[in-house]
This record gives C-alpha cells, structure tokens and sequence, in this order.
C-alpha cells in the first residue's frame, strides 16, 4: 500500500483510518445486503443460465474435439450446430423470374447463365431486353432499330410489350426456341 | 415523595462513561451531523463503482450463491466472503483520496 506518510501511526492517520474502515464495512453490508436479496427473489435471471450455458459450451468442446466426427470429409452427414444434416444439392424448387420455369434451386446458377446469360439461345431474349434497356438511359423513342437479331417482326414486338420496361419483365412470355 | 427529593446521585462509575467519550466518539458525530458522513459514503460508494470494485464483490457473492443455493444463503455468509477480498482489492488511489477528505475534516473540525 502506498500512503505516502512516514508518521502513518500518527492519532490522525489512525483515526482517518478508522473513519475510512468504518464506511467500507457499511458499503460491504451494503452490497452484500443487495446481493442477498436479489438472490432470494429470484431477481439474477442470469444465475441458472450461466450453469447451463457453461455445461453446453463444455459439451460442445468435447464434440469438436472428440477426433470419431471428421466434419470436412462426409459433407453430406456433417451435423450442423442445429443438428440439421443438408444434402449437397439444394432441393426446393420454385419459378425463374426471368422465364417463369419451375427450377431447382441446386440447378438455378447454371439455368439463369441460359436464361439470362452467355448461351447462343439466350442471346435472343437478351437482343429484346438490353436494347430496351438501352433505349431507356440513352434516348428516350422506345423503339430501336439497331439490334443484330431483330426483323420487323421483333421491333413490332418491342412496341408493344418491353417500351419503359425494364429488361427483366415480359408481359408477352417467353421468346422460346427450341 | 421523599424518594424524589432526596434522590441519591447518580453514582460515579456511569458518570465517568457519560462525561468522556471517546475521541472517535466526538468526531463520529460531528461527520453525522455536519452531513460530511453521508458525502464520504457517497463518493467511496461511487468511486468503488466506477473501477468495478462493486462488480467484482457481486460477482463473488453470485459464486457463493450457485455454490450454496440460491435460498440457504445468509447475509452473513455473503458479508464474511466479501469482507477480506474486499479490502484487500480497494484501489490505492481510492484509499488515498477519502483518507485525505478525511484529513482534512478532522483538520478543519479542530478537537
């Protein structure tokens, strides 16, 4: 302790002291008086879940490190911390945006770089949205002349459906070739 | 009726007690009554929050608490625990600045 006196025996310093013992006794009974009472009602939500969650995590540790779970080689039977197993390919099927076809979602990547991407087919619908969408920010007149794979036929097409559109919504369908 | 007039004075062993007390005594009340108790306990009361002190204790009673039950325990029990660890961890700066107002009272308070 570092009182800096060399008289610390002196009557003053003793009875400082003193006063000083005296208040910290008091503010002890204090805090132990507020701590027996929130103990008796019950008030520490906190005290049983610290015991539970102590004896989870000390579980869990045990499971990571018992060596019998190789958690990177058997994907597809890995626990997960829910205790949900998922098999590789995603099962839930639902309806492309672009093109309106059921898909499932494991095989959405690959069906949207068809759909919307770099296949020879999807080119074509891609003609009537990027020059929509081209029309749009440029110039304001909805119809284009300038596309590589359009006829009349299409720029008729572009009028009525995709003017103001923007390149993701058909309201006339799909444009499917087989 | 004669009991009253003549009443024996008081006798002298009790007197003596009444008639000298204590320094500590003296001083005692005069910290009460001026009110500079109260501000001493207040500014140690927060001093000792604001480094943690207060948490610390509350954190040895909560292991006291587990380990006996929540409902056998005393207010005893939680007061012998605290009391060694609690002024053994008091910081010295605290200390030293409530031992100086202190000083300076009694200073002031002129006995």
């Amino acid at each position: 302790m570092s009182v800096p006196n060399d008289d610390s025996v002196s009557p003053q310093n003793q009875l400082s002291s003193h006063f000083f013992a005296d208040l910290l006794d008091s503010i002890i009974v204090d805090v132990a008086s507020e701590c027996h009472r929130i103990a008796r009602l019950g008030l520490d939500r906190n005290l049983e879940e610290e015991e539970e969650e102590l004896r989870l995590s000390a579980q869990a540790r045990a499971k990571v490190a018992d060596p019998s779970n190789s958690g990177e080689t058997n994907s597809k039977y890995v626990v997960d911390i829910f205790g949900q197993t998922h098999p590789a390919v995603a099962n839930e099927v639902f309806e492309c945006m672009n093109c309106g076809r059921s898909i499932v979602a494991g095989r959405f990547a690959p069906h949207l770089e068809k759909c919307m991407g770099k296949g020879r087919k999807a080119r074509l619908k891609v003609t009537r949205s990027s020059t929509a969408a081209q029309n749009r920010f440029s110039r304001s007149s909805p119809v284009s002349t300038y596309s590589p794979y359009s006829n009349s036929a299409s720029t008729n097409r572009l009028s009525n459906g995709t003017a103001g559109h923007s390149g993701e919504e058909y309201s006339n369908g799909t444009l499917e070739e087989p | 009726m004669r009991n009253s007039v003549n009443r024996p004075p008081t006798p002298d062993a009790v007197e003596i007690q009444q008639k000298r007390p204590t320094l500590e005594e003296i001083i005692n009340i005069k910290l009460i009554e001026s009110g500079e108790k109260e501000r001493l306990m207040e500014l140690l009361r927060e001093r000792l929050t604001e480094c943690g002190w207060k948490d610390d204790m509350k954190s040895l009673c909560r292991a006291l608490i587990q380990k006996k039950g929540r409902n056998n325990v005393t207010v005893d029990d939680l007061v012998h625990v605290i009391t060694p660890e609690g002024r053994a961890s008091i910081p010295d700066s605290i200390k030293a600045e409530l031992l100086q107002r202190i000083r300076t009272f009694l200073l002031q308070a002129a006995v």
